[in-house]
Order: structure tokens, then sequence, then C-alpha cells
């Protein structure tokens, strides 16, 4: 009698290939319980809340709570859409944040292959600290700080009046206000982002840089040819995790540094999701469902940027 | 090895017990929601309270410099028995803080509400506010008497069939004038600049003639205040109460839906008297008029260079005789300066001569109750507010107390709070007001320097006097300010932000107005539909 073949995909391959995984799993029980504190953090935090996203599809009442409210189907949506302003924000937070993401996202990796140069440690500990640290201000304080700074009679324009130069109005200015809202993003984040890139760099093996000594690389040589092809599969997922967050853009920064004069290229999709849930409509729906819209597009930028950095030889996000 | 078993199995255990009781919280729904609850309030023979209850309560009333034991909280905690859980809301946050509050189950015992009809609908139909006993007009007869006189009240109460809010009496026994207009668009002029560059003083000025002082005030700086000057010291709202309303009635967003004569509803923001108005304001800020970054500044932001810098000829002020005496009492302190000597107050009409503002509904925010609130804690609160509306509480609250803070001579009262310092010096954060609106007081309360009180009224009875000779008193329509739907939300815009902008914006004014209106109308027409089929003739 002929044995029958047992295929990966056969319910006896599947049955042992489960076996084998909980015999794993049972070995190192104690390292996957320290997992578990972990799990439940985002089955809390990040995946129960998802069942409140149904709420895009409903009428919501406070008394009914998430899941008893009446469901209305496409409603919400119809609303949004008819709603120029909701148009106008889609595109305007694609806009900024495109923009931003080519200008600022090169500025980290520069600052840790700039870092990463230094021999002076001290030095290096020093500057590092002091990129970093204005990660850690709130955007209300920093957008407190430069709308005083820039303010007709505030620092800068005392100085240019000083100079003799004419004054210029940053704050109240459209064009003023991307640049205001990239550089000061560049200033705050460049520190914090540089620190992936750092690590990925204290990975590379001390091997190569010898490799490359004997050969006579110079240090410009070294960067170039050894650090940066060594952290490009860094580079290529925090690029994929960039694009996945076109659209959600820094809404503590840009709330809090625009005003009526800017009002026509500040309202992104965040400010627009904080204006309808808390400044007109009473109904949550309503805002779950652009919140949902843009999750949806992030998810779609997200799979194609991954998509895109395999085809170029990369590697991606998903394998 | 075995130890090591139990121990694995035992923390998965508890592991697993955890999450199930973080679920079956995070999923619990969060109270009774019994608006029944607790018995009926108790007093001693005596007629004092005989249960010391603890009762939270939000307000947008400051209460960081306020001692809670001082004498006059003191008074009102030991006559009703209660201490209190006073929750402060920041005056900008308060809309969005009561929303979260109201739809999370999470108000406490009562609060301070900033109505919106749409609104109230909403949370009634799914139970958010506490429904008051149907007796409640003959247990608490003076504040019945205050409810009825907002209006509000009884029509709400046909609409739900029950009383849930109580909305706040601007005025209950001092109107001061009928008919009654809103209090804003009071403006204050510098009158010893105006002297000194040979402007006229008036009751009423048009935009022009202001804009054409505040030129004369520039060219010669009679304040002496160099490159500080800032002619008009107005901010988006003041510009859009100042420079719009006086030029269209409709351009507000209390009132910018209305039912036009032929019995068709309007959207007033697209009438060309706001172009007037839009004109004047860019005009205005082209020349210098307003501070170059008067769209950064913030609510109470906008006559700050006129009391407190002293940088200003012109800034919005108001109609109650509080706020006046509040700027009497800045200019003292910060120029040293007797407001008396260079303040007039005037009102601003439109370029046709034409006076414009809005009905005075009698009514300004709401008490409501949380569906949850004891009945004991409700019947307190109620003993509370009704002790409030008497004259007794309202000298006590907004007077102080007799023979420490004032006194009557010859039948007259007479405060004895020394010149320059006032009640809220001596007693901060009074909260316990709960009701009826200081507006009422500020009409006879002798604290405020009688020349405030009677230019205040003067000036009312001027508002509605202009109003009903050839003016235009923008109504409060009860069709469409109770009418609730998701397009008419939808449609509530930010109008002095939006006025603001489009005075900004480089191009051709008209052309950018009338591309704003085209821009709007996806939202606005819905609303207009609806509104004609619901209630057009």
């Amino acid at each position: 009698m002929k044995p029958a073949a047992i295929s990966p995909g056969s319910s006896k391959g599947e049955q042992s290939k489960f076996k084998r995984l909980f015999v794993e799993i049972w070995k190192y029980r104690m390292t996957y319980t320290l997992l578990i504190p972990g799990l439940i953090w985002l089955i809390l935090f990040s995946y129960l809340p998802m069942g409140g996203l149904s709420l895009a599809f409903k009428h919501y009442r406070a008394s009914d709570g998430i899941w008893g409210s009446e469901w209305t189907g496409l409603e919400n949506f119809m609303y949004v859409f008819r709603d120029p302003a909701f148009i106008d924000a889609v595109w305007r937070t694609l806009y900024v944040n495109i923009i931003k993401l080519f200008i600022t996202f090169p500025f980290p990796i520069l600052l840790a292959l700039l870092l990463n140069e230094l021999r002076m440690r001290r030095y290096k500990k020093v500057l590092q600290t002091a990129f970093t640290f204005p990660h850690f201000l709130s955007w209300i304080i920093v957008s407190g700080i430069i709308i005083n700074v820039l303010a007709y009679d505030g620092f800068v324009n005392s100085l240019l009046a000083l100079l003799g130069l004419p004054t210029i109005n940053f704050l109240g200015s459209e064009q003023n206000f991307y640049p205001m809202i990239i550089l000061t993003d560049i200033w705050k984040s460049t520190g914090w982002g540089a620190i992936v890139f750092l690590a990925a760099i204290s990975g590379i093996d001390q091997e190569q840089y010898e490799a490359a000594q004997i050969d006579g690389a110079t240090r410009m040589q070294q960067m170039f040819r050894v650090t940066l092809p060594n952290i490009m599969p860094t580079v290529t997922i925090m690029f994929i995790l960039s694009v996945g967050g076109l659209m959600s853009s820094g809404f503590d920064q840009i709330f809090n540094l625009a005003n009526a004069a800017t009002q026509n290229v500040s309202q992104v999709l965040d400010v627009y999701i904080y204006r309808i849930t808390f400044q007109s409509s009473t109904d949550f729906g309503f805002s779950t469902a652009v919140s949902l819209f843009r999750s949806l597009v992030n998810m779609i930028l997200l799979l194609l940027a991954d998509r895109a950095a395999k085809w170029m030889g990369g590697d991606g996000l998903f394998r | 090895m075995k130890a090591n078993k139990m121990f694995s199995v035992k923390a998965l255990f508890l592991l697993a017990l955890s999450v199930m009781m973080v679920l079956v919280t995070a999923c619990g729904n969060g109270g009774s929601g019994d608006s029944k609850t607790g018995t009926a309030d108790v007093k001693n023979e005596d007629g004092t309270y005989k249960d010391n209850l603890t009762i939270s309560y939000a307000s947008v009333t400051d209460v960081s410099k306020a001692k809670m034991d001082d004498k006059f909280h003191k008074f009102f905690t030991d006559k009703f028995n209660i201490k209190w859980d006073y929750n402060y809301i920041d005056w900008d946050s308060w809309p969005e803080k009561m929303r979260l509050w109201i739809n999370s189950g999470d108000l406490p015992d009562f609060a301070s509400w900033n109505y919106v009809n749409g609104d109230a609908m909403n949370y009634i139909d799914q139970g958010l506010f506490y429904k008051f006993p149907d007796d409640w007009k003959e247990r608490w007869p003076e504040t019945a008497k205050a409810y009825a006189s907002t209006g509000l009240g009884d029509r709400l109460e046909e609409k739900v069939g029950g009383t849930y809010v109580l909305p706040k009496p601007v005025y209950f026994k001092n109107q001061p004038a009928d008919p009654l207009l809103n209090q804003i668009g009071v403006i204050a002029i510098r009158k010893d600049w105006a002297k000194e560059v040979g402007f006229e003083l008036k009751d009423a000025y048009t935009v022009s003639e202001l804009m054409e002082y505040a030129k004369l005030v520039k060219e010669k700086d009679p304040g002496k205040v160099g490159s500080k000057l800032i002619p008009m010291s107005f901010n988006a709202g003041d510009l859009l109460t100042g420079f719009m309303m006086a030029n269209n009635e409709h351009s507000r967003v209390e009132s910018a839906f209305y039912k036009g004569e032929d019995g068709q509803y309007k959207w007033g923001p697209a009438d060309e008297s706001t172009l007037t108005g839009l004109k004047l304001m860019q005009q205005a800020y082209k020349d210098g008029l307003l501070d170059p970054e008067f769209y950064t500044w913030k609510n109470s932001e906008g006559g700050d260079a006129f009391r407190v810098t002293g940088n200003s000829a012109i800034a919005g002020l108001g109609g109650l005789a509080s706020y006046r005496q509040d700027m009497d009492k800045a200019m003292k302190k910060n120029l040293n300066l007797d407001s008396s000597e260079v303040v007039h107050e005037a009102l601003i009409v439109g370029e046709d001569g034409k006076y414009r503002n809005l009905e005075q509904v009698n009514f300004w925010s709401a008490l409501i109750f949380s569906p949850d609130i004891k009945q004991e804690k409700f019947e307190r609160i109620m003993d509370m507010i009704e002790y409030s509306v008497t004259d007794d509480a309202q000298r006590i609250l907004n007077l102080g107390f007799e023979g420490e803070d004032w006194k009557e001579e010859n039948g007259e009262i007479v405060s004895t709070i020394p010149e320059g310092e006032s009640l809220e010096d001596k007693y901060p954060g009074r909260f316990e007001g709960l009701y009826v609106l200081g507006d009422d007081f500020s009409v006879i309360n002798p604290a405020i320097k009688k020349e405030f009180r009677d230019r205040s009224v003067e000036l009312y009875k001027e508002k509605a006097a202009l109003s009903t000779e050839g003016g235009a008193m923008a109504a409060y329509d009860w069709d469409f300010q109770l009418y609730s739907s998701k397009s008419k939300d939808q449609a509530g815009f930010d109008y002095a932000t939006e006025y603001a902008n489009l005075i900004l914006q480089p191009g051709d004014l008209e052309a950018n107005w009338k591309k704003w209106v085209d821009g709007k109308q996806s939202l606005v027409k819905p609303v207009l539909d609806e509104l004609n089929k619901e209630f057009a003739k």
C-alpha cells in the first residue's frame, strides 16, 4: 500500500505545523509570557478601539453607545463629500505632507551621518542632546515662542528694522506658512529622527570600515560607500512608514501656528476633523467617517510604498 | 520544573482574568442612567438641611484666586449645608469640554452650558439631561418666574414635553429698554484725543466716520505713542460686530439664516451689504488703522491696546455697565487715567445711516443637570437657585454683605467698597450667582458708578429707538433656532475668521467674496431648502 503523500497544505501537515509551533511556544513559554503585556496593550488600545470605526456608518447616540446606535449606511460619507472644505482639506493634507516628506525626511539621515563622523565622544553627546531636546517641547510652547519671535514686533522683525531692512509678515502670509511649518518641523524632529539611523549605523560591521581604510577610502567615501548603503534598509522602512502617514499631518503644529489669515492653507484634514468634531457637528459618526477615510487612504499609500520599495529592489515592510 | 509549570499556569490565568476585567470595564455602560435615584432632601425642624452634600458643578468662572472658605463662599456652603466640588472650564474650551462630558455621561451634578438649540434637542432626545419633576414650577416659583422670562423655556417644553434645561435670564427685574437689543455694538473712543484732533463726539458714528477719526489720530498722534499706535484696537470678533453687523444685520452666525420679506429663507452673508462691510474692513487694514496682526489676537486681547497699554483710539466695549466699570478699573490700574475723563461710548451705524443689531432673546447659556443626579442633590441645588433669584440674594451676590460692603442711606443702597476696588477683589471667584445673569443687577448695582449705569441704559434706549425708527433689528427666529438637522450643523461657519480671511486675501475683494459665497452654497443650499420646506409661507 502506497503511503499518502503529506503535502504542506494537507490537514495532517497543518496539524504537525501547529504542533511544532505549540511545542516551540511551550519551550520558550517564559519568553512568550513577557510578550503578553504588549499584546494586551495592542489589543486594548489598537484593535478594540477599531470597533468604534463602525460609527462611520451609524448615527451616533451617546445613550445607545457605539454598538447600539442606529446604522445609517453611507449617509455620513454623503455629508462629508458634499463639503468642499473636506475635499480641499484632503488635497491640502497630501500636498503639505508630500512637500514635508521630501524636504524633511533626509535631514535626520544627514544628521546621523554627520554625528557618526564625530570622534570626540563628549562633543558628540552634547550635540546629540541639543538636537534631540526640541522633540520634548510641546508644539504649544514651540508655537508660542515662534509667534513671539516672528510677530511684527517680534525679535526677527525688530532686528530687520534695526538693520534698515523691510519687515516681513511671517504669521499672516500664506506664502510663508508652509516654509514656517517645514522649518520648525525640521528643527523639532531632526534630532529625534536621527536616533533610529544612529542605531542602524552602530550595527554596521566595523570590518567593513577597516577594509575600506585598507583600500584607501577617505572619510567621505566611507560615509557614502559603507555607512549609507548599510543603513538603506532602515531608510526604506522609515520612508514607507512616513508615506503611510501622509494623510495625517501634525495637528498640534498646524493648529497652533494657524490664524485667520492662513486659514486657506492651514486647514488640513486633522484640523478639519477637530473643527467638525468639537466646533460644529455634534454627530461623532460624521467625524469618524472622515477619520476612516483618512485611515483607508493612509493604508493604501503604505501598501503602494511597500510595493514600490520592493519593485526597486529594496526591502519592504511585509515579507 | 513543577514550580515553573505552576507559575506559568497561574500567571496565564491571572493575566487572562485581568484582561477580562479590563474588557468588561472598558465595554461597560458606565452608570445606571436611572434619573430617579436617591431620596427626597431632608430638613431639620429649624429649616436647616440635615445632610451635608457634596455637589459638583462646572462653569467658566475662574476660581484660581478664590478662597473657598472666605465669608462669601462660606455663607452659601453653610446656608445650604454643602461642599463644593467645583470644576472650572476655560472659556476657549467650554463648548468642546461640555460636548465630551455630556456625550460620555460624565457631567457633574450640574453645569453651566453654552446653550445650542440643535445640541439641546439631540441630548434631550437621548436622555442625556435630567428631566425635571412635573411640579417643579410650583415648588420653586421664583425660579419658574425667571425661567418664564427667557421665552425659551416654554417653547422648548412644547417641543420636548418637559423641562430639561434652565436657560439663564439676561434680565429679570431690571430690563433697560423695550425692545431689547443685544448689548454688543458699543464702542469706546478716546475723547481727549478726539478733542485734540478736532473730531466731534456723537452718540453714533458710521464706520467711515470712525475711520476718519482713526486716520486723524494716526496723523497727529495726540497720545504721543509713536510706532506703538494702533488706531483701532479691534480683533476679528470686534470687526464682525463693528464693521460687518453695522452694515448687514444678517452677517453673523446668530442671524445668518433669516426669513425675507417674501417669506422665503435667505443667507445673509451672500447679500451685497456684506461686501460694504468687507470693503471698509479691508480699507482700514490697508490704511494701517488696525493692528497688522489683529487676526492672531485671542478673545480677550481685542481692547488691550486701549485699556491696558493706552495705544489705541477706538476699541470694542459692549453695552453692559459692568464692562464699562471693568474698563475704568483697568485704565486706572494700568494707565493711571480716570476713564470718565477720557472715554466716550458710542454706537456704530451702517454707511446708509441705519442702525443694525440683533434682537436680544432674554437668555444666555443654561443650567443642565446630570441624568444620574440624586434627588436630594437636585432639590438642594434648586433651593439654592430659588434663593439666588430673590432680592436679598441678588444683593449678596452682587454687592456683598450689608454693613460690610454696602449700607442703606436715605432709602438708597450705597456701596462701601473703596473706589478702585471691587467685590471680585474681596471675594474672588464668586460662582454662586447660579441663575439670573449679572447683567440684570448691573443696571441698578450701586457698586458700579452711576454715570456708567445711566449711560448703559441710555444706549440701550437709543438702540431700541434707532432700531424701531428706520433701523433694522434681526429678529430672533424661533423656527430656525429650534430647528435641528445635520445640514444646519454643517453650515455653522466661524464668520469672524471667514471675513478676516477674505480681506487678507490677495486679489480683488469682490471676486474673492463672490467665490467664497459660491463655495459655501453646497452647504448653505440644503439648509435653505429644508427651512423653506418646513417654515416658508
